[in-house]
């Protein structure tokens, strides 16, 4: 009884340390708040990236005007889209130096206001 | 065969009557005087030094600078003159180079690009580089040498340097030494080494030069030898400083200096500076061909590497300036920068996992400024020549242009899916913390039809003196970003066949 309660905590243990590290290097099971602007943000494959990025970005303090702007621009279709359109056409930010296509820089500029 | 003498040897008070007088050795006077040799002409070329470096001479060209590097350590003063540490970087200056840009105050030359064209096979030549491949012929010749990268379409394209190759492994072209064989067997020629020109005489009416005064350099370091030199014509030719010094101090009969009724003799000096790690390219992929960072052999003489630079339609529409952007080296990215790309090109959908970055730097166009001059001081050398004294600047606006430039390249890596690129450089202290400089003086004796904007005439010769002229770098009267070398010489041998004419 006693043998197969160390072996049974042990096993507890390990799984429990292996969901923190998913959790913590992968991201898997992460939960973020609720944000006005989750369905913008969904289109990101690394939020925690991006948001590391968007603190860097100036003059997109205001994640509501950003937000809208960001979702007249996509409007029905990806960030994808609208990355190569605003390159096509010329619709740059700087962020910490970084030239990105303007959508991607709001796209950061929210994750980092999430 | 030409004499080679050592003007140390000779009686003092020995005078010579040749046609012409090329003042300098490097690679403008090496050049005409070579230009020259099917000709009649009786031909005395004047160097300062000998034909290796002798500190004593060196000193001569020491000066006070401010903005600069030491005067007497970015030239060198003997036969070969600045060929004899060049980089052996060449290019042919751009056609907007050549043009009045509204954008880029006194800006243009008196004639386009065009008027040096066929000259510039033959300088090609001189400096030993090959083919011609700067543009499309590059692409060709780089094909078997891996992939170029694929800007998007925009105002940047990719350019190519090449490189001054004298033999074998031993780089680049030194004229003095490389054609010391043929200046002597030129029957035409005679070279004085050791010779410094300390004046160049006007005739009292300032109307044409009676004479030069030349002078040596005793043992002791004082002064030594004296002679006069009688020229029908001369040319002086010592190099982007010199050529104003010269001037300046042949103050006696013309109180400015000669050709100097403008006070223009000295303004305009530029350099191309080379701020280092201005940007940091990341090229999805990974696979940066050998030929971006490096310079590549390419076979049949030709070494080649890429640039990226605005195109002439570009510049018009964006009012930028010259400039050519190239690859250093690989760096690492910061944790932003990393975030930076896994965003970005998971927005493009692209594969960055073996995305690599590097580390570019660039040479510049400066705006033409009048501030920054070449002017004499109070001080002294051994012959007794007033030493110089060197204002040099940078402008704001000269990086807030390139930014421009580089932000577009950014752009056009994006616009391809190929790559992203992050802009280093904001502040001034940011841009001048890695800023080397190109040594290339240009500008102090500037070429405009115009005697009251310009010190020569559009065939180089002294506005009002009609026997003087000036060859080199010195006459740009805008910079472009490639470097001088090639282009002095494809100048100089255009002055050549000038001189052919109006000395015949």
């Amino acid at each position: 009884m006693r043998r197969r309660a160390v072996i049974a905590g042990t096993g507890a243990a390990a799984a429990g340390l292996a969901a923190v590290g998913l959790w913590r290097f992968t991201g898997l099971f992460r939960r973020y708040a609720p944000t006005p602007y989750d369905d913008l943000l969904a289109q990101l494959d690394d939020r925690d990236r991006a948001a590391l990025l968007g603190k860097h970005a100036v003059g997109m303090a205001d994640a509501r005007m950003t937000a809208q702007e960001l979702r007249t621009r996509i409007g029905n279709g990806s960030l994808a889209k609208a990355a190569v359109e605003d390159v096509q056409a010329g619709r740059m930010s700087e962020v910490d130096g970084w030239v990105l296509p303007r959508s991607v820089a709001q796209m950061a500029a929210l994750a980092a206001h999430a | 065969m030409s004499a080679f003498v050592d003007a140390r040897t000779l009686p003092s008070g020995t005078a010579q009557t040749p046609d012409l007088a090329i003042i300098g050795g490097g690679p403008a006077g090496i050049a005409l005087a070579m230009a020259l040799a099917d000709t009649r002409l009786k031909i005395l070329l004047l160097e300062s030094g000998g034909m290796n470096f002798d500190p004593a001479v060196q000193k001569m060209y020491a000066g006070q600078q401010t903005g600069y590097e030491p005067l007497d350590g970015d030239r060198l003063r003997y036969l070969g003159g600045g060929t004899n540490h060049w980089g052996g970087w060449c290019r042919p200056m751009d056609e907007s180079d050549f043009e009045a840009r509204d954008w880029v105050p006194s800006s243009g030359w008196p004639f386009g690009r065009a008027a040096l064209e066929p000259y510039f096979p033959r300088a090609q030549s001189l400096v030993e580089a090959g083919v011609w491949a700067y543009d499309q012929g590059g692409n060709a010749l780089a094909a078997s040498h891996g992939p170029m990268l694929q800007l998007g379409k925009g105002g940047i394209y990719t350019t190519w340097f090449q490189f001054s190759k004298m033999r074998g492994d031993v780089l680049p072209t030194q004229f003095g030494h490389r054609y010391e064989q043929n200046l002597r067997a030129q029957a035409n020629l005679t070279v004085w080494l050791n010779a410094n020109v300390t004046g160049i005489r006007l005739a009292p009416n300032a109307a044409s030069v009676d004479h030069l005064d030349v002078g040596t350099l005793d043992p002791s370091g004082g002064a030594g030898k004296q002679f006069t030199i009688r020229p029908r014509y001369t040319v002086l030719a010592c190099g982007g400083i010199e050529n104003a010094r010269l001037l300046l101090v042949s103050n006696d009969v013309m109180k400015p200096g000669i050709g100097n009724q403008a006070d223009l003799v000295g303004r305009y000096f530029a350099d191309n500076p080379i701020p280092r790690d201005v940007a940091t390219m990341v090229v999805f992929s990974g696979t940066l061909a050998p030929y971006y960072a490096n310079n590549r052999d390419m076979g049949h003489g030709t070494i080649l590497r890429a640039a990226f630079t605005p195109t002439d339609a570009w510049r018009r529409q964006a009012r930028v300036g010259g400039s050519l952007t190239t690859v250093e080296q690989p760096v690492e990215l910061d944790d932003v920068g990393k975030a930076a790309v896994a965003t970005t090109a998971a927005a493009l959908g692209v594969d960055a996992s073996t995305a690599r970055a590097f580390s570019l730097g660039c040479g510049l166009e400066l705006i033409p400024d009048p501030e920054r001059r070449v002017r004499l001081s109070l001080e002294k050398d051994a012959l007794g020549l007033p030493r110089v004294k060197l204002a040099n600047t940078i402008s704001d606006e000269d990086f807030a242009r390139y930014r421009t430039t580089v932000a577009e390249l950014g752009r056009q890596l994006l616009a391809s899916k190929a790559g992203m690129l992050r802009i280093n450089c904001t502040t001034r202290e940011e841009w001048m913390k890695n800023m080397d400089w190109g040594h290339h003086h240009l500008g102090t004796t500037r070429m405009h039809d115009d005697p009251r904007r310009g010190v020569v005439d559009a065939n180089a010769r002294v506005h009002g003196i009609p026997n003087l002229y000036v060859a080199g770098s010195s006459i740009f009267p805008s910079y472009g970003a490639s470097n001088p070398t090639m282009n002095l010489i494809a100048l100089t041998l255009r002055l050549a066949d000038h001189l052919k004419t109006v000395m015949a």
